[in-house]
């Protein structure tokens, strides 16, 4: 037996914990290849023919400006549709008893809490890379900074959407409530938010564009966006970077936290539906 | 007196309006086996759930070494382990993965893991299965792997959930006593179980479950007493056991003669039979062979429960 200081055991079991999402990889795997060709199939056909009917000079870029634009949208989306789909994987742990078994476990569920996320969100977060990796390659942006920081903004968005998903899944305790759930926040937050389009032409529809407004994918994907072409979006985006970043950073700190206080406080095996 | 492990003050855990456990109140001492005894649904699996912390109660508390599970959840998970009903794995688990795993997360380190795990698979015949998928193995093979758990982690307390269900005889026996090997070594054993024979020949004490509440705790032989007439004593005589022999008999319990053989129903068998000896010897009548025959666990279940065989198929 080892014999470490708590802070030290506490970031061990963080460690064991996303060692275990990580190794849960492969169930998701025909998952991740439906949502790969799905990107692919943006990324080749629909991009360039959506960049050419855009009047993208009508808001001050040309065709390839916001064909960039575009991929970095995919991304987020995909980003947080996978992300979210970690609802379904928990879902099946609640049945097959592995979150009992978790609870079980001697460790503080505050870092059962934080472990898990971190781990979902690394998952989350890998799975994607390849689809990052494509838009860099597409998007011809190879500043190393740039990449690295985005990388780093994309796995803090997809810890805190996770946070989200397993307080979400393990307070509802459904199946079918879940599905419902995961489905209409994919379906309205991609659309309400600046995934497709500039802030500056959902201000020409109030709702739309305030709900784009408080949406993390739009902070998101338009951080993203700023990352690669300051210059050319700064004037499109939905705020500025740094209120951008400290709203990935609220809703990194807010969801981690939140699911950490459920699962302390509130979460308990059995009455899965 | 040795030290209370836990004790189970008024719990009640509800799921809804379910009452699951009603009012439970026991206390288990240190280095003990100890068994819940009960049918399926009777609460056993969920008081073991509030034990391991993975229940909250309803209202009550369960103390372990002194410590809530309401208060001090993280202070009782480090001393508490638990091997699940149902083993805890998903299809694409593999048992050496998932115990080596299991091994770290309960404080071994790297090669301690490694080697702890090889032991306890080796153990119990898992290592042949160790890179099957979960999904791949039998449902024997699956409890062990859920045991093995237990095993590597070597808790103050451990709690096993109807540990041999599904295990083929010569592999309960075996699992019997590794789970008495750990009582050895210094756990305290908790067994859920609805099998009489396993919690007849494993447990020191049973606490009889039903419906919610403790009906009767004990050791076997004061359950057994419980039940009232419940031991038979067997007496063959040298010759036929006449009216007047019947009568002499009368005043120790209810007697059926059967020609030279009666059946004495008593209680507290072993003693009655002593002055059954002698009383016959002293009216000068011949017994060839005396028997003293104990009520089952099974006797003992229903009587307690009050319980009948038809409301429990239902």
């Amino acid at each position: 037996m080892i014999y470490m200081s708590s802070l030290l055991k506490d970031l061990r079991y963080i460690l064991l914990l996303v060692q275990w999402d990580l190794t849960k990889i492969v169930r998701r795997v025909i998952f991740v290849a439906m949502r790969s060709t799905w990107f692919v199939i943006q990324v080749v056909f629909f991009g360039p023919v959506i960049a050419q009917m855009v009047n993208a000079r009508g808001i001050g870029l040309d065709v390839s400006s916001y064909y960039n634009f575009y991929l970095l949208g995919i991304y987020t989306s995909i980003l947080f549709t996978i992300t979210a789909s970690r609802a379904y994987d928990i879902a099946e742990e609640f049945e097959e008893g592995i979150i009992e078994y978790q609870l079980s476990l001697p460790m503080n569920r505050k870092i059962l809490a934080l472990g898990r996320a971190i781990g979902s969100g690394i998952a989350s977060t890998l799975f994607t890379l390849p689809m990052f990796l494509t838009v860099i390659i597409l998007t011809r942006e190879f500043d190393l900074l740039a990449i690295a920081i985005s990388i780093v903004s994309a796995l803090i968005f997809s810890i805190a959407i996770s946070g989200f998903v397993l307080t979400t899944t393990l307070s509802i305790k459904s199946s079918d409530a879940t599905d419902i759930i995961m489905g209409v926040l994919d379906a309205i937050l991609v659309r309400l938010s600046t995934i497709f389009y500039p802030a500056v032409i959902l201000k020409n529809i109030a709702p739309y564009y305030y709900a784009a407004i408080i949406n993390p994918l739009s902070h998101l994907a338009d951080l993203l966006r700023i990352f690669y072409s300051f210059e050319e979006f700064k004037e499109i985006v939905v705020i500025n970077p740094e209120a951008m970043a400290s709203y990935i950073l609220g809703l990194f700190i807010g969801f981690t936290v939140l699911a950490m206080y459920v699962i302390e406080k509130k979460i308990e095996g059995g009455g899965w539906r | 007196m040795s030290e209370k492990v836990i004790e189970i003050i008024n719990l009640v855990k509800k799921f809804g309006n379910f009452v699951a456990v009603d009012n439970i109140s026991l206390t288990i001492y240190s280095g003990e086996i100890f068994g819940l005894l009960g049918p399926n649904g009777s609460g056993k699996t969920t008081t073991l759930l509030t034990i391991a912390t993975v229940y909250k109660p309803t209202s009550g508390d369960v103390r372990v070494y002194g410590y809530s599970v309401v208060s001090d959840g993280d202070k009782v998970r480090k001393i508490v382990g638990i091997a699940f009903q149902e083993p805890k794995a998903l299809g694409i688990d593999k048992p050496y993965d998932l115990l080596l795993w299991h091994a770290k997360v309960v404080g071994y380190s790297g090669d301690e893991a490694r080697k702890v795990v090889k032991d306890v698979m080796e153990d119990l015949g898992l290592w042949e299965h160790r890179n099957k998928y979960f999904y791949q193995l039998s449902g024997g093979t699956r409890k062990k792997v859920e045991i093995a758990k237990v095993l590597i982690q070597k808790p103050k307390v451990a709690i096993f959930d109807e540990p041999t269900a599904q295990v083929d005889v010569v592999s309960k026996h075996y699992l019997w006593d590794k789970i008495k090997e750990l009582k050895e070594e210094g756990s305290t054993i908790i067994i859920a179980t609805n099998d009489m024979f396993e919690a007849e020949r494993m447990c020191e004490r049973i606490a009889i479950v039903y419906k919610g509440k403790v009906k009767a705790i004990g050791t076997i032989k004061e359950l057994k007493d419980f039940v009232p007439l419940g031991d038979t004593i067997e007496l063959e005589l040298a010759s036929y056991a006449d009216q007047h022999v019947l009568d002499i008999l009368s005043r120790f319990g209810k007697v059926q003669g059967l020609g030279n053989k009666v059946l004495i129903y008593v209680n507290r068998g072993e003693e009655v039979a002593i002055d059954i000896i002698d009383t016959l010897r002293r009216s000068g009548v011949k017994i060839v062979r005396i028997m003293v025959k104990e009520p089952s666990l099974d006797d003992v279940f229903f009587y307690i429960t009050g319980a009948k065989l038809k409301e429990e198929i239902s």
